[in-house]
């Protein structure tokens, strides 16, 4: 049966919140990287030639595909065989942020082209640029337009980052499995503790972007949808 | 000099021309009105016009310079050429003033707090001086169209073009939009393509009608309406005033 | 497109800077041998509450190396990726634990053997097992962690060879795991080195009930070629092994 011995959970716990730092930054910094990807991406899928929107279609197509461990074992072993080395927490954010770059780029995609094109041509008409309707016009509104899937890449991201241990970034899991390994009548408890730490932070960052997009929500918004 | 010269405009989409040579002149502050079925390329002219949508062949001036020239920077061009849409193209994610603002700052670079006065009083010019934080789904359609036309005010064009700018709105409110054009009319040099009649005939200095992809008469409107050359402009005038409970 | 290209121009600045800046990594030390384990298999190599390695095979070999002059510093790896870590250079040595195979004598190099194991099959006390020889297990769901040589036994002597229904071997990450599933009845019997068994059996209501002969040994992982390193490395476990000091290792962790 499970003993409840609640001072190893709460030994436990500065020890988890190590891992949690660790998951916290892996998660931080490769969406940032895929934040920032997934926009010239989307862009440039829309916009760009074909040349531009063939290898962007490709790039989507490929890391989508492509299970996580894989990628971060070709950045991390593969690209040393010829000679690119890399740490294995720069690895794992590079892994992460490729693959989240993936997906968000079809969550901008999807918001971009949700914006009806007279908007556009009404901006190209007054004598903005290219680039500029598209700064001042169109990212502004693909951006709020994201907040909901944004979200829910934040999770997927977050709970992803599980898997950096396999080439040895510790994080939040791999804390509790040194846990459980000294303290085997206590795995269930542990777990759920941990499943608790995710739980709190997915819930506080969703709470978070809520009031973000509430905040900057288009006025009346969805009134104007089916015009 | 002409403001406004389009001279023999072709245009095609695909297989069909569109527009097969049509030209015209217009003079600083003329009021000039395309009719037409719709179809026979209107909207395509006025698209051809600002380069929305540039003419296979034919060439289009805006005092004196040919804007179809193209080593000519088109953006500087339209930023002279004010538009105004069947469906307003408001920017959904600004407020009244910042819709009208936002061409002064980004594309006229003027300082935030000057563009912003500037669009206020444009705001005012059409009677929505107390909606300026309102956004457009917040607006009824009317007040949308006129926030679109504070928007092309703005910018000080030199002609503004507007394209069918009360067909997507409620019968009821079409009346505030055709008042706001009235009352530039003198003042703004417009080009507008409508199916409104009476708006073309007591406010038009010029009526064209254009049906085929080309200008088949054009006239005061006085003499489109009541003489005619054309047969086929007196039947669609005498349709469309008959529809409209005119006569 | 002058504004667009100017923002790729500073975005590929930046990702260049970036990557170099983690390229160049940090100054290696000279004598800083990296050792590569997989942290969750006590009394061998785990992490105690205060964060740092311990076990049998850390304290083993920190005294070898250090004896021989090195500064030592421990990673915690997957055990599945300890293998093309070493071949990738991004650790130097390992020790997990991990018994000397023919397939792994392809890869890396082996140091002498340090210590002896057999498999130990567990039950859950009170479980239902009844094996007179280890082919057994047939009839039984079994589990074990992967990579290991007591998984590698299931699968050569029962799967391989038709006996076992492939569905009745259950692999996991972790033997903790496998563990718990013992003791929720999920699997009937778990084969574990013998001396992770020996001293899992006192926490919890498993029990061995009977010992696989394999005649495996540990040994000290090495790069291939890695001569100059592995001479050291053997000399100082030789040395070791005649002192009292492995003894009192032995005693610390094997009781």
């Amino acid at each position: 049966m499970v003993s409840l011995e609640f001072d190893v959970l709460i030994n436990a716990l500065p020890q988890l919140l190590r891992g949690l730092e660790n998951t916290f930054i892996l998660t931080a910094a490769s969406l940032l990287i895929g934040s920032i990807m997934g926009i010239f991406m989307a862009v440039g899928r829309t916009f760009g030639n074909k040349i531009v929107s063939t290898a962007i279609y490709l790039y989507e197509k490929i890391f989508r595909g492509i299970p996580l461990l894989v990628i971060f074992f070709l950045i991390y072993f593969g690209l040393s065989q010829i000679g690119i080395n890399f740490e294995p927490f720069v690895a794992v954010v590079i892994g992460l942020g490729l693959r989240s770059a993936a997906y968000q780029a079809q969550i901008f995609r999807a918001a971009l082209n949700s914006i009806p094109e007279g908007q556009s041509i009404a901006a190209r008409s007054m004598g903005m640029s290219k680039v500029q309707s598209i700064r001042h016009i169109l990212l502004p509104q693909v951006l709020r337009l994201s907040i909901p899937g944004w979200s829910n890449e934040f999770t997927i991201v977050l709970k992803d980052t599980s898997i950096a241990f396999s080439i040895g970034v510790i994080e939040l899991m791999r804390q509790g499995r040194y846990i459980y390994v000294l303290h085997p009548e206590m795995i269930l408890p542990i777990l759920l503790l941990i499943a608790l730490i995710y739980f709190v932070l997915v819930i506080s960052i969703n709470k978070g972007l809520s009031v973000l997009e509430k905040k900057y929500r288009m006025k009346g918004f969805d009134l104007t949808v089916d015009r | 000099m002409h403001m406004l010269e389009v001279k023999n405009l072709h245009k095609r989409y695909g297989a069909s021309e569109v527009l097969k040579g049509v030209s015209f002149t217009m003079d600083k502050g003329e009021t000039k009105v395309v009719i037409g079925p719709s179809g026979t390329g209107k909207s395509t002219l006025l698209r051809c016009i600002n380069q929305l949508h540039p003419p296979e062949k034919g060439q289009v001036f805006l005092e004196g310079v040919e804007i179809t020239d193209p080593s000519v920077d088109i953006n500087k061009i339209r930023q002279k050429i004010g538009f105004v849409f069947q469906d307003f193209n408001l920017f959904t994610h600004l407020n009244a003033l910042r819709n009208v603002s936002v061409g002064l700052e980004k594309v006229l670079k003027m300082e935030k707090e000057e563009a912003e006065k500037r669009a206020m009083h444009e705001l005012k010019h059409v009677g929505l001086g107390k909606f300026a934080e309102r956004y457009p789904a917040e607006l009824s359609g009317g007040q949308q169209q006129r926030v679109g036309i504070a928007r092309a005010l703005a910018m000080d064009p030199i002609i503004i073009l507007f394209d069918e700018p009360t067909s997507a709105l409620d019968p009821e409110l079409i009346g505030e939009v055709l008042e706001v054009m009235q009352s530039l009319a003198g003042e703004v040099t417009m080009l507008v393509v409508t199916h409104e009649m009476g708006f073309a005939r007591n406010v038009a200095d010029e009526i064209m009608f254009m049906e085929g992809g080309c200008i088949i008469e054009s006239g005061s409107p006085k003499q489109m309406f009541t003489s005619p050359k054309h047969k086929r402009t007196g039947e669609f005038l005498g349709k469309i005033a008959s529809l409209y409970g005119e006569e | 497109m002058n504004k667009k290209s100017k923002s790729m121009a500073i975005f590929s600045i930046a990702l260049i800077l970036i990557v170099s800046l983690t390229l160049g990594g940090c100054v290696e030390e000279e004598n800083k041998i990296i050792v590569g384990t997989s942290a969750d298999f006590p009394p061998f190599e785990y992490i105690s509450e205060d964060g740092a390695f311990v076990g049998f095979d850390v304290e083993m070999v920190t005294k070898i190396l250090e004896d021989a002059g090195y500064i030592v510093e421990f990673k915690d790896i997957a055990f599945d990726s300890l293998i093309l870590s070493l071949e990738n250079g991004k650790i130097d040595v390992i020790v997990a634990g991990m018994t000397i195979t023919e397939e792994r004598e392809e890869q890396i190099d082996f140091s002498n053997p340090y210590f002896e194991a057999d498999q130990s099959v567990l039950k859950k006390v009170g479980g239902n097992l009844n094996l007179n020889t280890s082919h057994d297990l047939q009839n039984y769901t079994v589990g074990a962690q992967t990579g290991t040589t007591g998984a590698s036994w299931i699968e050569e002597n029962l799967v391989d060879n038709g006996s076992m229904n492939v569905d009745d071997f259950k692999r996991y990450e972790t033997y903790t795991l496998a563990v718990l599933d013992l003791v929720n009845g999920n699997i009937d019997a778990l084969v574990l080195d013998k001396p992770v068994a020996e001293s899992h059996v006192k926490n919890q209501n498993v029990e061995i009930v009977m010992t696989i002969i394999t005649e495996e040994s540990y040994g000290i992982g090495v790069k291939q070629g890695n001569t100059e390193l592995l001479e050291k490395i053997n000399s100082g476990l030789a040395t070791l092994k005649d002192s009292d000091e492995w003894d009192i290792l032995i005693l610390k962790y094997f009781e």
